[in-house]
């Protein structure tokens, strides 16, 4: 099992719904951010191109931020997540400066501001101290949700299928760029969008082999016939009600 | 661990509609996220995940203020709400009966669920004089889908109940994936890109969906209705109308093809600077590969040719069959509610009412049942308006309407001004009293969806902030002060009465609140109406011919042309030539921010740090021409002043047009000065003199201006104080524009 992630960069519209619910779900602090946009609107010659790259760590299958951890801190999971084991962590900082990516952040004790400087703390932010501690002087990333994978798991839940056990950008993205799943499960959804749309990494040439996946395309050229499900609306069936005077008329004309 | 509960509610961030799920623990809020057993799936867009930063927000008002100063000083002092509301009573009372109940004059934002109080509570006052921004903002598609159809809700049909989704989708001057109002909508329409076989995008600038479109066209702001003609124009040229659609169930066919006939393809080119070869292939495109949808953006609304533009799409999309079929254009069927609408409709508009309301005389359409907002400014500055008190809620009139510099003089002018609201902003500096409102987290009630198949509960998850209330409860005290028989004893109580008819006529809040929606979809939706008796016996629409009308005899007896006519707006480089010399670049504001709504939340901390300054897009062409490079400061003028922003030299700006941030100003800045409102607000720049004959709506998405660099000097003028609200500190989460 090696958890994965597909974007598709031809439905993120920049809403930025996957940075909010990553800061929610881990109760970061004001000047952390484990997802970030960076967006491109040229190319070099002033062609127009409008395309957001949503990034995170890469969950590297080759991670130089663990080969240079010199207290194995920053070590691979057996689901291929790189976690930091904050306890360890002695805020060296070598894996700041070894990642190419530039996705992951020290937390030193000027970042851990309040949302509102010269204001007391939100609610939301003391309970940081009860539900997601941060601890200052060590390095942070995302870590895929691993909380929610580990939490979803035991109890028979699918990670990328089921919400519970899938990460929160995920569940959160209106445009349904994001695709979680198990790249190692040759049928998972993500490993087909890698096959049929041809993915790319982002520098493949560094030589890190991310786990995180990018792929791109046109819109249209579909069929416009609704499945099954959306005809019914099945999940929402059991709402739908029609107004009194539509359903006589409607019954008699059928 | 403390006691945990998860509670089930509705956004409102926007104009709402995703379901949203709150886990609360010892009082506080630990968790949002989207609901997935609704319709939009569970997914929440950046807006409505950080209303966490609206709770224990230290800027929220939270008691009744009234100004002790003169207005837009900023001194203010506390009261009590029985202060409030007695002196709100007595000043309603004293002017209605010195001057008349149409000198009370009521004020909304825009739609987010307290439209219904807001004409309730003007129409049991006796008065109609309400300022909505409807008119720059779906009113004018409303009312001419209304006029064309007969039924104004005609809305994209996204959803594949009927079997089909859209196979030719247009998106006009919107971008319905970000346009920050409609987020259940967004969700629908990105989900319907799955299935669709053409997207064409009308927009003068690029976006990511554009540059990934089928077909993407980029007119001149202001040249849409004749982009509408030139595209019909190929249509009846070709031969591609919907002859079976057209043969029964339309009227003024020949009027309308003879109408459109000198719209040729050269001439819209000339037109709209849009090359012919691609008005062909659009046209082509939407005839042929139906059922095919168009979703219009309000910029087209915020021109002052907008009701024979949205008249010319309406036929545009009746041209091609493209009304009631599954994938096409669809007036929704209600649920067993009702139309929500009916808590106001209930109340008539009077004819005695009607009669004052302010523009009814000009804007027969735009200011039937709302004042012309427009003439009322400059009728309060010549002293010739009735309005003596003005309650206004939520909305910015001095950022949204045109010329902020005779709005706010006219708006100083009024005796006595209310408003209500979240946070200190423009409008509640010019109050007299500001009262404290809740944020939809802290309040119970009816979510009403513009497409209005469905209905949702607000469920209250956490008490607002010291005395707030909500916008519900505030109507009802008052409007119980103003005509009692109209107002309930309490907010469940009107809630209970807006919800009654559900369930056999057996529903009640509760019940409502339980059970979280109350919609019509899936095969219970039923399309092809007018084939039924639906609308009217016997099969057709609901219009005065009982067809779907090209040409419209209820607008010739108002005494407007029945057909569409393309009129070139106010200041544009064919109609003021001379001013186009001196303001060569034609300017928009209608382009939107994902993570802003309008002019709300430059002062949510995560929001802001998204954007932190008003940014002005440039062609490269044009950014050399006035010697201005990408990241500067730049003075955009017109006739009636300057603002600045800073300029992205972006290649995917139609050349000769810019396009500016609109709905800003600076929460950080003083009271003075209105929070930065003219700093770089565009609509210092635009007119109020040129207005729309049916709707009285001004050119606000279309003006000329020019451009050139601020002076290093002129930046050190006014210092921003962004580090109050911890903007800069979030650096790191802004977003990095690169260059590959």
């Amino acid at each position: 099992m090696k958890w994965g992630m597909v974007i598709d960069l031809a439905k993120c519209m920049r809403c930025h719904g996957c940075v909010a619910a990553c800061r929610i779900e881990h109760f970061l602090p004001f000047s952390i951010a484990w997802v970030k946009l960076i967006a491109y609107e040229v190319e070099d010659k002033n062609v127009v191109d409008v395309t957001t790259y949503a990034v995170r760590c890469n969950q590297c299958k080759e991670a130089p931020c663990i080969d240079v951890c010199p207290t194995e801190a920053t070590h691979r999971r057996d689901d291929g997540i790189v976690d930091i084991n904050s306890d360890l962590c002695i805020g060296c900082r070598y894996c700041v400066i070894a990642c190419p990516y530039q996705n992951r952040t020290f937390l030193s004790k000027d970042k851990l501001v309040n949302y509102f400087p010269n204001h007391a703390k939100t609610r939301f932010e003391k309970m940081r101290e009860k539900k997601y501690p941060h601890q200052i002087g060590t390095t942070e990333k995302c870590n895929f949700c691993a909380e929610r994978i580990d939490e979803g798991l035991p109890k028979g839940l699918k990670p990328g299928q089921d919400r519970a056990a899938t990460p929160a950008c995920v569940n959160t993205c209106q445009a349904r760029a994001l695709t979680f799943g198990d790249l190692d499960d040759p049928n998972s959804e993500v490993s087909k969008l890698i096959v049929e749309r041809k993915a790319t990494q982002l520098h493949a040439d560094y030589g890190t082999d991310p786990s995180v996946y990018y792929v791109d395309g046109k819109i249209g050229g579909k069929s416009n016939i609704a499945p099954e499900d959306a005809r019914t609306g099945s999940h929402i069936k059991e709402f739908s009600s029609v107004e009194k005077r539509a359903k006589e008329i409607f019954s008699q004309s059928k | 661990m403390g006691e945990q509960k998860v509670i089930t509610t509705t956004c409102k961030s926007c104009h709402g509609g995703c379901g949203v799920r709150v886990t609360v623990e010892d009082d506080a809020i630990v968790h949002i996220e989207g609901n997935p057993d609704t319709l939009t799936r569970g997914t929440m867009c950046s807006k409505g995940l950080s209303s966490i930063q609206h709770i224990d927000n230290p800027y929220r008002l939270k008691y009744p203020i009234k100004q002790v100063g003169k207005k837009g000083e900023g001194k203010w002092e506390r009261i009590s709400w029985d202060e409030a509301l007695d002196t709100i009573e007595e000043k309603i009372k004293t002017a209605q009966k010195e001057f008349g109940p149409e000198s009370l004059a009521v004020s909304q934002g825009t739609g987010r669920g307290y439209n219904r109080y807001i004409h309730r509570f003007a129409r049991s006052a006796g008065t109609a004089n309400v300022i909505s921004p409807g008119y720059v903002c779906h009113s004018p598609r409303l009312g001419l889908y209304g006029l064309v159809t007969g039924y104004g809700r005609l809305y994209c049909d996204y959803h594949g109940w009927g079997g089909e989704f859209p196979k030719t989708q247009i998106m006009w001057a919107k971008q319905l994936e970000i346009s920050s109002a409609d987020s259940e909508m967004c969700n629908w329409f990105i989900q319907s890109l799955d299935y669709c076989k053409n997207l064409i995008i009308i927009d003068p600038r690029a976006t990511a969906y554009s540059t990934r479109a089928s077909l993407w066209l980029q007119p001149r702001p202001g040249s849409d209705c004749a982009l509408a003609m030139g595209m019909m124009n190929v249509i009846f040229n070709e031969e591609l109308w919907d002859k079976e659609f057209v043969d029964d169930w339309t009227f003024g066919f020949d009027e309308l093809k003879e109408r459109c006939a000198p719209f040729t393809p050269e001439k819209t080119e000339e037109i709209t600077w849009v090359p012919k070869e691609k008005i062909i292939e659009a046209a082509r495109m939407f005839a042929i590969d139906t059922p095919g949808c168009i979703q219009v953006g309000s910029s087209l609304e915020r021109q002052a040719n907008c009701g024979h533009t949205l008249r010319a799409i309406t036929n545009l999309m009746g041209l091609c069959g493209n009304i009631e079929a599954p994938g096409s254009m669809v007036s929704w069927v209600l649920p067993d509610t009702g139309l929500i609408e009916d808590f106001f409709l209930e109340l008539p508009i009077t004819d005695e009412m009607r009669s004052k309301i302010i523009g009814i005389d000009k804007y027969k359409m735009g200011a039937a049942r709302t004042c012309n907002p427009d003439t009322m400014v400059k009728a309060i500055l010549s002293g010739d308006a009735p309005i003596k008190v003005w309650l206004s809620v939520g909305g910015q009139q001095i950022v949204h309407m045109a010329n902020t510099n005779e709005v706010v003089a006219a708006i100083e002018k009024v005796d006595f001004m209310v408003h209500v609201d979240l946070f200190m902003g423009p409008m509640a500096e010019a109050a007299d009293i500001v009262l404290p409102a809740a944020h939809w987290l802290e309040l119970n009630d009816v979510y009403d969806m513009h497409p209005r198949f469905m209905i949702e509960a607000h469920n209250k998850v956490i008490d607002p902030p010291g005395e707030a209330q909500s916008d519900a409860w505030i109507f009802n005290e008052i409007g119980k002060r103003i005509a009692p028989e109209h107002w309930f004893d309490s907010e469940e109580e009107m809630l209970d009465y807006q919800v009654r008819k559900g369930m056999d006529g057996k529903m009640k809040w509760k019940d409502f609140s339980e059970r979280l929606v109350s919609g019509c979809w899936g095969d219970d939706q039923v399309y092809y109406k007018y084939k039924t008796d639906y609308w009217r016996k016997g099969g057709g629409f609901p219009t005065p011919t009982g067809k779907f009308e090209f040409y419209s005899k209820h607008l010739e007896s108002l005494g407007y042309d029945p057909l569409p006519v393309f009129r070139e707006p106010g200041e544009s480089p064919y109609r003021t030539p001379e001013l186009y010399k001196e303001y060569p670049l034609v300017t928009s504001s209608g382009c939107r921010y994902p993570f802003y709504f309008l002019a709300q939340y430059r002062n949510i901390p995560w929001l802001r740090s998204f954007m932190e300054y008003p940014i002005t897009q440039i062609n490269p062409v044009d950014a050399e021409k006035y010697g201005i490079e990408d990241g500067d400061w730049i003075w955009i003028e017109s006739p009636r002043g300057r603002i600045r922003q800073r300029a992205r030299v972006y290649p995917g700006m139609k050349e000769g047009v810019i396009m500016t941030t609109g709905n800003w100003f600076y929460p950080e800045e003083p009271a003075k000065g209105y929070h930065g409102v003219y700093i770089s607000n565009p609509n210092v720049l635009t007119s109020n003199n040129h207005l729309d004959p049916m709707y009285g709506s001004p050119d606000l998405t279309c003006f000329l201006t020019k451009v050139y660099k601020c002076k290093p000097e002129e930046l050190t003028e006014d210092v921003f104080n962004t580090d109050e609200f911890g903007f800069v500190s979030a650096a790191g989460s802004d977003v990095e524009i690169r260059k590959r």
